[in-house]
Order: C-alpha cells, then structure tokens, then sequence
C-alpha cells in the first residue's frame, strides 16, 4: 500500500473572473521512504497540491474532485480538527524562507520542544531531552547552539532549525515547498544535502515542490513536471533528464542554465501566461508547442507509456514513443 | 554609435573603491557598527564587453552597479567613466552622463510607476533629458517598445503596468533603460524573479541588443552558469572583495581561487543526463 | 493624472468602500446633510420668513415649538429653527471641507518635502509639527479670538488648518520615506530626473490617496472645533452655525425649556462627524495594503 495515493484530484480557485482550475485531474502516488519531486513554473499549480496536502488551502479555493489517500485515510473530508492532529504529527511542512517561521522572541529549543510536545503531551522530561539531541544532531547543529536566539543562527541554521522541527514528530510524510530558493548557493547545497540524508535515515515519504528542476533532481528519485495544472511528464529523474519526451520538458531543460548543458540551450517561444480556463480536452501547452499540428486541435491529450516507470500527457503518441533522437 | 571596432580600452574602472554603511545606536553617537560592502575593489570594464559580475546575497555586487549609476556615492576610491572621473560630477555634467548610463532593476512589480502608462514610462528618460521633439519622442518610444519584443509598440503603449505579465514588465524596463541609446547598461538580477523559460528569452534580448548597439552591459548576478552563458568575463565577488577576474571560459575551467572553485561545485548540475 | 489605472482602481476602491457598512452608513447620513445643505438656499426663497438670520414670523415673538408653518419650531426671536439648521449644514460642510483641503494640501506639501529630503529640512520641518501638534488649538483659537474680536468664518478655516496640518504632514512623510527607494523612483533618478519632478510626478500621486484618507479626519475636528467657538461666542456672529444656535439657546436662557430648539443642532454636529469618521474608517479599508496588490496582472 503506498504511503500517499492521490487520484484525479482537482483543486479550483474562485476569482472574480470564474472558477480557475490550478490542479486538473493530478494522479501521482508515493512509496513509503520515497521521494518525488514537482517541477513547474509559477501557475503550474505545484504549490496548490503542496497546500492541499497540508490541508492548508486557502478560504476561496476549493477541491473539486479525486481522491487523496493517505496512509489508508482520506484527507479530502478531513475537517479542521481533524487536520490538527496529522498536520506535524504525519504530515510537516518545510515552506519557502522558513526561517521566517522561527519566532524572534524564543529561544529556538524551545520552538522545537513546542513542536514536539504539541503532538506528544505525556512525554518525560528525559525522553524529551533526548528528542531533542537526537533531532539536532540528524541536522548537524551544534548542541551547544541549541538555546540561542533565530537571529544568532545563520541563514542555512535556522533552515535547518526548521527542518528539524518538521521532523520532531517523526512524521511519515514531509512536503518541501522552494526549502531552498531564498538561500544561498552554498548554503542551497548544504541543505539539499542535509535533506537527502535526512529523509534516508529516516525513511521518512518527500515531495519536494521547486521551479528548479536541477535541485528537483538532486533530491527525489522520480520527478513530475508541471503545466498549466496538469502533470505532463512523470519518470525517474534520469529518464527525464536522459530523454525528455514531452515538448514543455524539453523547453523547460533547454531554458535552464547550468554549467554543463550551456550548450544545449534553446530558446523557446513562449507564451507566458498559459490559458487556465480553456476547455476540458484541450492541450494547454499547444500555444506555445513547437511540436502542435493540426492534428492537435482534433484530438485530447492522454497518457503515453514509454517505460514502466515514465510516462506522458500528449496528444501526439508516435512524437512521445520517438522520442528525439539524442535528448 | 561606434558598432563594430570593438577597441580594448577600459570604458568603466573602479580604483580601490571602497562603500561604508554606518548605524549609529544614537543620533549623535560614534557609529558603532560599519559595515564594507564593498572593500577597496578594483574593477575594469572593456567597451563593447558584457562584463559579468558574480556574488550571493550580501557580497555587494548590487552596490557596485548602484554606485556606477551614481545612485550612491563610494566612501572611498575612484570610479572612471570613459577614463573621467565620475565622483564629482553634479549638474548638467551628471545629468549628461545619466545619458550615457542606464540600468535595469531587479524586479519588475517594483520598477514601473503603477501610475504611468508605458509610453510615459519610457518617454521619462528622453523628457527629462530635452532629447529630441514630442513627435520623435513617440517614435522612438514606439520603436524600442518594438525591438523589445513588445509589438505592436503602439498598443503596448496606452497599457498600464497592472496588466502586463512579469517578463512583459521586464521588457518595459529595458526598453527604458536602452530608449535614449546609452553607453553602458548595469543590469542587476534582471530575470531572478522570473521564470527560466521567460529568462532566457530575455537573456537573448540583451544579447540582440548588446550587437545592435555595440553597448557595454555589466550583468550582476548570482547565478554562476548564467554569467558563464552571457558574459564575456567574469569577476567573482564575495563579502566586499573581488577574489578572480578572467574571461568567463577560463572561471570555469580553470578557477584559481578556492571560493570560486566552491561556487563551481556547489551549482546544481545537469549530471543524470551524463 | 486622471487616466486610466486611478479610474480602475478608484471604482475597486469604491466597490469594496460601499460594501462596507461602515462606509454605506456614512454615506447614506452625508447623504442626507448634503441635501439638508442645498435646501439651505431654496429654503429663504420660499418665503422670506424662512430666511435663518433675518427671518422674523411677524406672528411669532418669542420661541415656540413646532407647528405646521415651522416644523423645528422657532426662536426667541421668531426666526425658523429648521431654517437655521438647514443654514448650519451649509456653514458645517463650507468649514469642514475647506479647513480640511487647507491643511491637507499644506501638510502633503511638508511631508513630501521632509519625507524626500530627509536630513537636517526634514528634522526642522518635523520639530516644528511636532511643536503645533501640541498646541491646544482650541485654546489657542480663544485667545487670539479675545485678542483681535470675533473672527471672520474664513479667518477661522484658516486658523484651524494651519494649526491641524501636522497630523497629515507625519503620515504623509513616512508614506514618502517608503516611496523613496522603491526602484522606480530610483529609475527616475538614473534616467536624470529632478526632485521636484520626482515629487511631483511619481511620489504625489501615490501619496494623494492617503492624504483623502485623512482629509475626512480633518473635517470633522474642523466642524468640532468651528462649533465649539461659536457656543463659546467667539464665532462669526454674521453667520448661522449649530454652534452659533447652542450659543443662542444657552445666551438666551431657553436651554432647558425648548428641547426643540436644543436637541437638533447638537444631534446634527455629532451626527455629521460621525457621518464623515465613518467614511475614514471605510476608506481606511480600502487603502489598507493588504488589500492593495500591485504586482497583480488584470
């Protein structure tokens, strides 16, 4: 049984020009101590599936249908109490310069016993102390820096003060939205490091959220990229990385800039808003498809197998088996 | 506009230029805490060359462009412009050299008057400058709206801010920054807010416009492979001080200095394709 | 600078204004004191009766309570009560907006200047708000009121906004102190632009919007003080007030006997700063940053 199964899951916004759909009919699943990671740019909807699987959506968004399951429950009926109990408990989240999260005014021990003795009121006092060194130690801080101040941490300190606090819990599931975007490149690594070797000691389930598919792919095994809301490539990160079948993962890996592909670059000729309220069927991409052909507007796209574990969302089967030659 | 001779001569230099930033605790107290952001730094840019100038935050690449578009004066040191010195100028001397330096800011939400329309925001620099009559004022700004990619420029201009997308804003601000046709451009971060797909296109732009104009850019970025992909070289900057400077090939595949080698291998690779 | 993006925004900016409560409140009694006031001057050309400062009843002497040819009643001297309010909305709202335009385009004009410069103007600018914004205005009002006689009304417009600017001015200040490293104002010095060009083109208006804001907190300090002089007798005396008739009730010993004479112009001064501290409460909603998204596309 995986750890997280969602199906057809759609999530709407109300906005004052109509019901924007920002997750169309997502379908993804994760295995115990796994790790997938959702590249996309901004719109794709990534953050939208992070939120709801935190249960965390905004008051005007909306889950319109699908399944999330998660250890054999489900979470789209869940209500706020509900919630309470496995939001930290099972589920933590690391958000975008999380170290805005830590509180000024308290020591940062102290922010990570309150995280721990929320969901564990019984526990020892030793028990509790050992938690902690336990915790400080998976993410390399300093014992003897445990009761200073977020402000006397440095940057990459208090990312991983916050990442030690998601996992207080011992949760099942961690969601890591951008962790890393607001740090430094040399403080990014560190934390991608620390993270990887995290969730493997732990075996604890990630789904890293980032617009950055090279960090994406530094740390989750399989990747799933995002358009529009929908998921249109899903596969290990070196069959997507190796060959790239869908036309926007390819746009997306030729826009990339990274000291070993600077001559593979391509520049596309995007579109830079894609149309959500387009109509059920339609190929969202196709505006900005190098590949769209006529035959594109008469049919829906639909899921193409390449290999067991790699697949994508296309109306062009024979384009997708292809593949490009070299990638 | 000289296009094609492409003379090596120094259009830009900074000679141990050096930026204080002070807090006092008390209004008329010592100033208890200095910060250097930049620490005595030697800098030379070639005319014609887009010059690369790599940091994290807080390195203090941004106050070396914000002192080269005299935003802000240098505490100490010289800076040169066209081998004139610059710190002094006030005036129509500095209101003639603004002609001649543009930059374009980081963030496109933040960098267009919500109030103007586009037109406005790009005529401003050839108002204030008393260049040219209001009919071909509206014709350049029609035309650089144009070779920015935003056509038809007439339409473009009676939009307003709040209704173009991230890159469309960025656009604008380049079209601002090269209407009046300067000599050189400081670029701080113009695509860090914005997606890859839409950054490369606007990396290629500059580049268009670089050949056009023949103009020197000195593009201020963090992200090593995007200087390694537009520039021609590269100075690495790191807590106030230039630690290398070489040609961009060269930074990558021979860095000497052991923070840039530790950029080098802390960027995140494309390796799974490999 | 009355285009497009002030329009779109000033009708959101309305939209969300109007479902306040608040605001619709606020709105609905404006409303009314504003018809109150145009009546003011179709009131005397029915009749010259009517007319509030020299219109005697030659029926009535004395004051009398309300009856079918003066519906407020009227006073000791014969003249119409409701003739007279009708005036004192007329007179309240003249004062109100005008002492409040006065001190409003004053202290937006000091707290861009402070805000921009910064420095050794902005210090001396700001010492000497701060020293008017501690001075009673009232008081001080009285005194010079002994000193020089009774005032002309325009004369105490202007007393009031020159001793009221300094509230707006500090607001205004910080919102230019924010203004001024946001990068397009950086665009516009790089480009060569000057100060005063800067100020007056990008910093204002960006800065008005606010400035109305606190335009409706003037108007009713104003009303509140205008009144208060004239109860105390130092007000214009050619000029019908509701201060100058709670000065005529209590002067001439009705105060306790012609509730009808008493209870409006007093229920009339609080109503209408109630009326307009509603609106600011409402606008303040409006121009809260929260709700003001810049970097949204349409």
């Amino acid at each position: 049984m995986s750890l997280l199964s969602v199906d057809n899951l759609t999530i709407g916004y109300q906005t004052k020009k109509g019901l924007l759909r920002a997750v169309d009919k997502i379908s993804f699943r994760l295995e115990k101590g796994g790790s997938l990671g959702f590249v996309g740019e901004s719109g794709c909807g990534k953050t939208t599936i992070g939120m709801a699987l935190m249960g965390l959506l905004p008051d005007n968004a909306e889950i319109l249908g699908g399944h999330i399951r998660f250890q054999d429950r489900d979470l789209v009926s869940l209500t706020e109490i509900e919630w309470q109990q496995v939001r930290g408990a099972k589920i933590a989240m690391i958000f975008q310069a999380a170290m805005n999260a830590l509180n000024p005014v308290f020591p940062v021990d102290e922010q990570v016993k309150e995280a721990i003795v929320t969901h564990q009121p019984d526990i020892s006092d030793s028990d509790l102390t050992d938690r902690m060194k336990e915790l400080f130690d998976l993410v390399d801080i300093p014992i003897g820096r445990m009761k200073n101040y977020p402000h006397e941490y440095s940057g990459g300190m208090k990312q991983r003060a916050v990442i030690a606090m998601a996992l207080a819990c011992n949760p099942a599931l961690i969601i890591a939205d951008e962790p890393t975007t607001a740090l430094d490149v040399i403080v990014q690594d560190q934390i991608l490091r620390e993270i990887k070797t995290v969730q493997q000691k732990t075996r604890t389930g990630l789904i890293f959220i980032s617009h950055d598919i090279a960090v994406v792919a530094s740390v989750c095994e399989q990747i799933c990229v995002m358009y529009a809301g929908q998921i249109v490539e899903t596969g290990t990160r070196k069959e997507v990385f190796k060959s790239p079948r869908h036309p926007y993962t390819r746009t997306l890996l030729g826009s990339y800039l990274s000291l070993d592909n600077l001559n593979d670059i391509q520049v596309p000729d995007m579109k830079e808003t894609p149309d959500q309220l387009s109509d059920d069927g339609e190929c969202r991409f196709s505006s900005s498809c190098a590949a769209c052909n006529k035959k594109c507007a008469h049919s829906s796209p639909d899921w193409i197998d390449i290999s067991p574990t790699h697949k994508a969302f296309c109306c062009n089967p024979e384009m997708i088996r292809r593949g490009h030659g070299k990638s | 506009m000289e296009k094609a001779d492409a003379r090596t001569r120094l259009l830009v230099e900074m000679k141990q230029v050096t930026k204080a930033y002070m807090s006092r605790k008390r209004f008329f107290a010592r100033p208890s805490q200095t910060v250097l952001a930049l620490n005595s730094i030697d800098l030379g840019i070639e005319q014609g060359e887009i010059f690369g100038l790599v940091g994290q935050s807080g390195s203090g690449k941004t106050t070396a462009g914000r002192l080269l578009v005299k935003l802000e004066s240098p505490t100490a040191g010289e800076i040169f412009f066209d081998k004139a010195p610059i710190n002094q100028l006030k005036g129509p001397r500095l209101k003639a050299y603004r002609s001649k330096v543009q930059m374009i800011f980081q963030d496109p939400y933040q960098s267009l008057n919500p109030h103007l329309s586009i037109a406005e925001t790009v005529l401003e620099p050839l108002m204030v400058q008393k260049i040219g009559t209001p009919v071909t004022r509206m014709e350049k700004v029609v035309h650089t709206l144009d070779t920015v990619g935003l056509s038809p420029g007439e339409a473009f201009c009676q939009r307003y801010p709040h209704q173009l997308s991230g890159g469309q804003r960025q656009r604008v601000a380049i079209a601002r920054a090269i209407v009046m046709e300067p000599h050189f451009i400081v670029a701080d971060e113009p695509t860090s807010m914005l997606d890859a797909t839409i950054a490369i296109q606007l990396f290629r732009l500059l580049e268009e416009i670089k050949s056009a104009f023949g103009m020197t850019i000195l593009f201020i970025t963090h992200n090593l492979a995007a200087a390694r992909y537009m520039c021609d070289r590269i100075a690495v900057i790191h807590e106030g001080h230039i630690v290398e400077v070489n040609t961009a090939e060269n930074i990558i595949r021979h860095p000497e200095h052991p923070y840039t080698k530790k950029l080098i291998k802390v960027q995140p690779g494309f390796k799974y394709s490999r | 600078m009355l285009n497009k993006y002030f329009v779109s925004r000033f009708y959101k900016g309305w939209q969300i204004f109007i479902r306040n409560p608040l605001g619709k409140t606020g709105v609905i009694i404006l409303g009314v004191f504003m018809i109150m006031a145009v009546a003011s001057f179709l009131v005397p050309l029915i009749d010259p009766m009517y007319d509030p400062m020299t219109g005697i009843d030659p029926d009535i002497k004395l004051s009398t309570g309300p009856s079918f040819t003066h519906w407020l009643g009227t006073d000791n001297v014969g003249r119409d009560i409701l003739a007279q309010l009708l005036e004192g909305a007329k007179v309240a709202f003249i004062v109100g907006l005008s002492s409040a335009f006065f001190s409003i385009v004053i202290g937006t004009l000091i707290g861009m200047i402070a805000g921009y410069a910064g420095g050794l103007v902005d210090a001396f600018l700001m010492r000497i708000a701060d020293i008017i914004m501690v001075l009673p205005s009232l008081v001080i009002l009285l005194i010079l009121a002994s000193l020089f006689g009774q005032f002309n009304i325009w004369i105490i417009v202007f007393i009031i906004a020159i001793m009221r600017w300094p509230a707006v001015s500090r607001v205004i200040r910080s919102q230019t102190l924010s203004l001024k490293h946001r990068p397009f104002i950086e665009a516009s010095r790089v480009a060569g632009a000057s100060h005063i060009r800067i100020v007056l083109r990008h910093i204002m208006p960006n800065v008005l919007p606010l400035a109305f804001l606190y335009m409706t907190f003037r108007v009713t300090s104003a009303i509140l003080v205008e009144a208060a002089l004239s109860f105390l007798g130092f007000g214009d005396p050619s000029q019908v007030s509701w201060g100058m008739m709670l000065q005529w009730v209590w002067k001439s010993g009705h105060m306790f006997q012609a509730p009808y004479w008493l209870i409006p112009p007093g229920l009339c001064i609080s109503l209408l700063t109630l009326a307009f501290y509603m609106l600011g409460r409402a606008m303040d909603e409006v121009l809260d940053p929260r709700l003001r998204k810049e970097g949204q596309a349409e």
